[in-house]
């Protein structure tokens, strides 16, 4: 401080405080330098003008302050100095404006030293033509906007004097009067009631959020600041005046609650913004150059149908009521409100009224002002100078970390426009967001997309198509590959027998059919008879697709006759065995008829029949054709479920296009490996993934460099994240798609291409005679940036729903900008970019997608409410784990609810992918003050685990291990279970690693299998019990009631049975469930002689267990064991209850089959650990397989060296025992459930067991065989199981 | 002749008050006087003829106060 040192040091004032904390967190951000200058032209007296600015320095102390830190605290003192005044002469510079112009800038970008000072600075600078700038630069610290105003006026006041104009102005007030008003301040009880009073009115504030930080960013000052300035149109000014003397408000105020009107827009409908405020009305520092305004918080909630009057006087009252209070500070209130830190605020952007804040006078002279800072901007600040008489200057201020200079440009003309249409409108209802060239921008937008069509059908396109080069390949299957004319020929041959049946235009043809040849004939043919097909999924509930059958009423339904067994007797079903090959087709749909009808969830609980038109479809597939350029020599893959829409277009665009049609396997599109075989095999050019799919698919190694011209993603949000991986591992063209069932498919495409950047990626540009458009609540149009409801417009709108017009009306609405059409309200929550290109934020409503599926929360609701089990509840699709999304219903329990009994109730009228995941229990559903339900309160399922901590070394060791392998926010408690908590096998195998490497005890896997518990395991653990390595013959796989007769699971070929985890949990509780392994896992076992003698090993551990009673069932291989131990117990005089084979055939059924050579037995292994055989043929020896498996991360690969080689003996010996039992018979029932979606080309069936039991029960569900004990089939089969152990 | 009555009337008018309402030590800030109707007071008392300087009469915060520091020695003059 030296020379300084002997002067006074004085705390800052409350005031003074904020700021220094700020610029004290950054001493080198010059943000606070507040800077303007006078631009003064006329005969300027430069000498007099010199002598008015130094007598101005020397009589503002505030000028010549000082700061710093000091141990108790911020200090100020004055410093003798003056502030520098530097004189600049650019009359000969050669670009004198701008180079008085970068000068300031420069001089107002370097921070000031706040203890060495100065905290000022000024300059005068002489342009050419007697123009002189006057330049003045002081830190926030020393003085505020009103500050700058007095000190500025009066070196006008001083020139005036000086020559001879006017009268000797009043000397400034010493500035140690805003010590004394701060201190009287700081002691008056006023500061303590104000302080309440803000803090009741501020009660329950809303989260602000503002243009630039819609998506919850940190508004932070930035070092600089955008600005855009510009005078309000005259008229405007005009219309403000005449508006607030009408209605007897202040203009300043109707300014205020407008742009904070406008503001609100951004925020809900109601925000908080900053009004600053001058703190010096009835102060004794009124006419002292200071640092004294604060910032009020004004809490604005628009009414937006009221006059606007009403709702600008209440507002206004509200602005009168914040000032009284106005002296508390806003840092300080930020403080008692807890808003410090993070993105917490207790304001958004400033609307700042400065009616004083005009240029001073200098007799003589003309001045004009400019503003060059005003302190910090951390979003976004309006700041209003001057008065309407006099012009008012509208200075929009932007932080350029929240804001493009384009984004404060055209919000700068927002708000003029909206000020000007709200004054004009008297009602801000009517108003809307967006400007009038934001509306111009769309409207072209939308009339570049005016693409004119013929009046045409898919028939119609597709006949000219087929007749062309009619030995072209149309459509492949498997080995078998139909020409143009084959197809024709079929479809043409159906279509007339369909007519035949009473299809034809209006009518309904169902269609359930796996895929195959079958397939897209029968969809061809239902359009060519003029009929609408209707996709039905034969995996879905018997009862969900009767009740579809039922709504719908096709004429026909084109079915298998293996499915058939799935549909209503009384279905008119027509198999494939009864088509003929030949036949007329007749004349087929006009552009208007119905084209298909696809059900898709109802929020009602009932699923709901989309039904679109031929002229819709057609836009949509026409448009696809020429925008990617498809046609021969294109390969398109149909793997796409025919009751996703997405399919439409993967069976009808290679017909249209020349294309050829690829139909995948059954299956297959979940395999990501047989996928890219497919690809590579049949060269595929064109196909679609829902994203999460592709990650799968780009994950996989099998994918790697493949070429694939065309990939469309839809159904789920693409990310940048999947794009780039594309790029990085494929070679070809990634096209995110968006759209409803209701408007045909797609409406809206987006290149995601390797050059784009975008994030989030948009779902883009409309297609072809479609208009996207985003509204607000009350269905205005917003602006870039602004989220709103996404509506779509044009032809490609469905009809509406198939009989519920109700429905149909509800989100088919008017379009009230173009009287006649219809909107579709797609509930999806959307943004436009500032280009016009559209981005997806979300759904509205409780609708959600799941893997592409799209769900309606309430349809599962109402299945829940049907059942009995719930007095309320609610489901939510939770995303606990980043990219995992599961279904969770909450229920109040009702009837007789026990946990676990939900979904396999749901499981018989709800598709699989609609059974919740996990059901919680609640006492009530929690709701929000206002009597909302409070989702946020709702428990994650997994940390439902609660009692008693963790308690000891050992629990405390396990707690944390638990919480590491299973990514748990915080260690489980002592009664949590490993599996409970969402652990299985490969975590499972994962927790026995880490409690290996921690301890130095290997616990063994079968410890964690057999004591999920952790205070169980680590009991098990202190009392030193062997390890086991979960390989023993038996495994306890659920708890349960003691008493009860257990269930056994007997293993499948691989010897183990872990893959019943999933199964053993659904069925547990009631009965414990043991799983049965195959001895022969113990490395130095020897392997048994005959599957007999296996049984009878079996039996006799199976009596150890429950002398009484037991029921058996096995997958597979352990379907023939459970036979064969059956017969054992049965001899003994213990029959057991339930036997059930999950999928598995009597051992003649393969002594048939050639003895596979015993690396083909090894390669089973591969199936068993969740991989298709087909897709690794490279993999043809022991030590490949074990490699490939060791390189995945499937549980089977993480299996211990000598658990491994017991599994592959053990694999390797199943074969030689099978194939050499021969079954006795079991005089009881055999319950069968076959996996009906596979044994495609081999006679496997129930009946084979007729012969070995006293009767077969013969049941299907719809997967396939290595499916079976997926938590999918789980949820169909366990409760099939539990009510035949009754 | 300014008045303290008169003084009191206009500013009641401006703040929508009754002039009973503005006692002469209440805190006018507090009754809903701001800076911008205090510029409207400040010019029409200066075409009334006083010599009032809006920056002074913000100094204080009553009408008691206006009337004693500022217009009372106007008028006695």
């Amino acid at each position: 401080m030296g020379a300084d040192a002997a002067v006074a040091l004085r705390p800052l004032t409350e005031a003074q405080e904020g700021l220094w904390y700020f610029q004290a967190l950054d001493p080198s951000n010059p943000i606070l330098n507040t800077g303007q200058y006078l631009d003064l032209t006329g005969p300027v007296d430069l000498p007099a003008l010199r002598e008015a600015l130094a007598r101005t320095l020397a009589e503002t102390e505030a000028l010549r302050l000082r700061f710093a830190a000091t141990a108790e605290g911020p200090r100020q003192w004055l410093s003798g100095e003056l502030p520098p005044v530097a004189e600049l002469d650019l009359r000969g510079h050669p670009q004198t404006e701008a180079e008085a112009l970068r000068w300031m800038q420069a001089d107002s970008a370097h921070p000031a030293d706040l203890a060495a000072g100065p905290v000022a600075g000024f300059a005068l600078i002489l342009l050419p033509g007697g123009r002189v700038l006057v330049y003045e630069r002081i830190h926030h610290l020393a003085i505020d906007g009103y500050g700058m105003v007095l000190l500025t006026d009066r070196i006008g006041a001083h020139y005036g004097h000086l020559t001879g104009q006017s009268a000797a102005p009043l000397p400034f007030p010493p500035l140690s009067r805003a010590d004394e008003e701060d201190a009287a301040w700081r002691a008056s009880p006023r500061r303590a009631e104000d302080g309440a009073w803000w803090k009741a009115e501020l009660a329950g504030l809303p989260e602000v959020a503002s243009p630039g930080t819609l998506a919850g960013e940190r508004a932070i000052s930035a070092a600089a600041f955008h600005r855009e300035s510009l005078w309000l149109p005259e008229a405007l000014a005009a219309r403000l005046a005449a508006f607030s003397e009408a209605h007897g408000l202040a203009w300043p105020e109707v300014l205020t609650g407008l742009a904070g009107a406008w503001l609100a827009r951004w925020s809900g409908g109601e925000t908080v913004i900053g009004m600053p405020f001058m703190a010096r009305m009835g102060r004794r520092i009124a006419r002292l150059p200071c640092m004294a305004m604060n910032v009020l918080p004004l809490h604005l909630h628009p009414d937006e149908e009221a006059p606007l009057a009403d709702w600008l006087r209440a507002a206004a009252a509200k602005m009168r009521e914040a000032r009284r209070h106005g002296l508390y500070r806003s840092e300080q209130l930020r403080r008692d409100l807890g808003l410090v830190g993070g993105t917490r605020r207790l304001y958004g952007p400033l609307v700042n009224v400065q009616p004083f804040d005009r240029p001073p006078v200098f007799p003589g002279l003309e001045v004009r002002l400019n503003i060059l800072g005003a302190g910090a901007v951390d979003d976004l600040t309006f700041t209003f100078r001057g008065d309407p008489q006099a012009g008012l200057l509208f200075e929009t201020d932007a932080n350029p970390a929240l804001y493009t200079a384009e984004d404060v440009a055209a919000h700068s003309a927002r708000l003029v426009a909206f000020l000007d249409a709200a004054l004009a409108a008297g009602r801000l209802a009517e108003v809307p967001t967006a400007s009038p060239a934001d509306l111009a921008a769309q409207a072209a937008q939308a009339r570049a997309t005016v693409h004119p069509l013929p009046e045409t059908t898919l028939v119609e396109m597709i006949a000219g198509k087929l007749a062309d080069h009619p030995d072209a390949p149309a459509l492949t299957y498997g080995g078998t590959t139909l020409t143009r004319a084959e197809v024709d020929r079929r479809s043409a041959a159906l279509a007339g027998a369909l007519a035949a049946r009473g299809a034809g235009p209006g009518r309904i043809v169902a269609v359930a059919l796996e895929r195959g040849l079958e397939l897209p004939v029968a969809l061809l043919a239902a359009m060519r008879v003029g009929a609408a097909y209707l996709p039905l999924d034969p995996d879905h509930p018997p009862e969900r697709l009767a009740r579809i059958l039922a709504m719908a009423q096709p004429v026909v339904l084109l079915t298998s006759a293996e499915l058939r067994g799935r549909f209503p007797a009384d279905a008119p079903a027509f198999l494939p065995e009864d088509w003929p090959t030949a036949g007329e087709a007749p004349a087929g749909p006009a552009p208007d008829d119905m084209a298909y009808v696809i059900y898709t969830s109802g929020s009602t609980g009932e699923p709901k029949g989309v039904v679109i038109e031929q002229r819709a479809i057609v836009n949509r597939l026409w448009w696809m054709r020429d925008h990617y350029r498809i046609g021969p020599g294109d390969r398109i893959l149909q793997k796409t479920p025919a009751t996703f829409d997405v399919s439409v277009w993967e069976f009808f665009l290679p017909f249209l296009s020349g294309a050829e049609l690829v139909m995948a396997p059954p299956g297959a599109h979940r395999d990501p490996a047989a996928l890219a075989g497919l690809i590579r095999r049949h060269g595929i050019t064109v196909l679609h993934f829902v994203p999460s799919m592709l990650s799968a698919f780009l994950a996989a190694p099998e994918s790697k460099g493949l070429p694939i011209p065309h990939v469309f993603c839809s159904g789920e949000e693409l990310t940048p994240d999947q794009r780039n991986r594309f790029h990085a591992r494929l070679r070809g063209g990634l096209h995110n798609l968006y759209g409803p069932t209701e408007a045909a498919v797609d409406v809206s495409f987006w290149e995601a291409g390797p050059d784009d950047r975008s994030s989030p990626l948009p779902i883009g540009w409309p297609v072809w005679n479609t208009r996207l458009e985003v509204l607000d609540d009350r269905m205005r149009p917003v602006p870039p940036g602004l989220p709103g409801r996404l509506f779509l417009g044009g032809v490609q709108l469905a009809r509406g729903y198939l009989g519920r017009d109700d429905l149909t009306a509800a989100r088919f609405v008017a379009d009230p900008s173009r009287p006649g059409e219809r909107l579709y309200d797609t509930g999806d929550l959307a943004r436009l970019r500032p280009d016009g290109a559209v981005v997806y934020l979300g759904r509205l409503d409780h609708q959600v997608k799941i893997r592409g599926l799209r769900i309606e929360l309430g349809e599962i609701e109402a299945a829940i409410m049907a059942t009995g089990l719930a007095r309320e509840c609610v489901v939510l699709a939770r995303e606990d784990h980043a990219g995992e999304k599961r279904l969770v219903a909450y229920l109040v329990p009702a009837g007789d609810h026990v946990p676990g009994a939900l979904a396999a109730r749901l499981a018989k009228v709800l598709p699989a992918y609609m059974v919740p995941a996990a059901e919680v229990a609640l006492p009530a559903l929690p709701v929000t003050a206002n009597g909302k339900l409070d989702r946020k309160a709702l428990p994650a399922p997994e940390f439902r685990a609660s009692g008693r901590p963790a308690d000891g070394a050992g629990e405390k060791l396990l707690a944390r291990l638990y919480a590491e392998v299973l990514h748990l926010d915080a260690p489980p408690p002592a009664e949590a279970d490993f599996f409970g908590l969402g652990g299985d096998s490969l975590s499972a195998v994962r927790l026995g690693l880490r409690i290996a490497q921690e301890t130095g005890q290997d616990p063994g896997l079968g410890a964690i299998f057999e004591t999920p518990v952790l205070e169980h395991l680590a009991a098990r653990l202190a009392a030193g019990a062997a390890p086991s390595n979960g390989a023993g013959p038996l495994l306890l796989l659920a708890e349960g009631d003691p008493d009860a007769p257990p269930l056994v699971l007997i293993h499948p070929a691989g010897g183990l049975a872990w893959g019943y985890r999933g199964l053993a949990r659904a069925l547990g509780g009631a009965r414990r469930v043991w799983g049965l392994q195959h001895p022969g896992l113990a490395a130095d076992a020897p392997m048994p002689a005959s599957l007999e003698a296996l049984a009878q090993d079996y039996a006799a551990r199976v009596a150890g267990i429950a002398p009484e009673r037991v029921h058996l069932a096995g997958w597979s291989v352990g379907g023939i064991l459970a036979q064969a131990v059956a017969v054992q117990l049965a001899a003994a005089g213990r029959p057991p209850g339930m036997v059930a084979l999950l999928d598995s055939y009597p051992a003649e059924a393969w002594r048939a089959e050639p003895e596979p050579d015993p690396v083909a037995a090894l390669r089973a292994l591969l199936a068993i650990a969740g991989h298709d055989p087909e897709a690794h043929r490279d993999l043809d020896t022991r030590a490949k397989v074990v490699a490939f498996l060791r390189a995945g991360d499937t549980a089977m690969g993480a299996l211990p060296e000598a658990l491994l080689d017991g599994v592959v003996r053990v694999v390797t010996d199943t074969n030689r025992l099978v194939r050499g039992h021969v079954h006795r018979r079991y005089p009881g029932p055999l319950t069968h459930v076959r996996a009906g979606l596979d044994h495609g080309g081999r006679p496997l069936s129930a009946a084979m067991w007729a012969p070995h039991a006293e009767k077969v029960e013969e049941l299907s569900v719809p997967f396939l065989h290595p499916q079976m004990t997926s938590p999918a089939a789980v949820a169909l089969i366990a409760p099939i199981l539990a009510q035949r152990m009754g | 002749m300014m008045t303290l009555d008169r003084m009191r009337a206009d500013v009641a008018r401006l703040i929508d008050l009754e002039p009973e309402e503005v006692a002469d030590d209440a805190n006018l800030a507090d009754l809903g006087l701001d800076s911008m109707r205090l510029m409207q007071l400040a010019m029409g008392w200066e075409q009334a003829g006083l010599a009032v300087d809006f920056g002074v009469l913000a100094e204080y915060s009553t009408l008691g106060d206006w009337w004693r520091e500022i217009v009372a020695p106007q008028v006695r003059a």
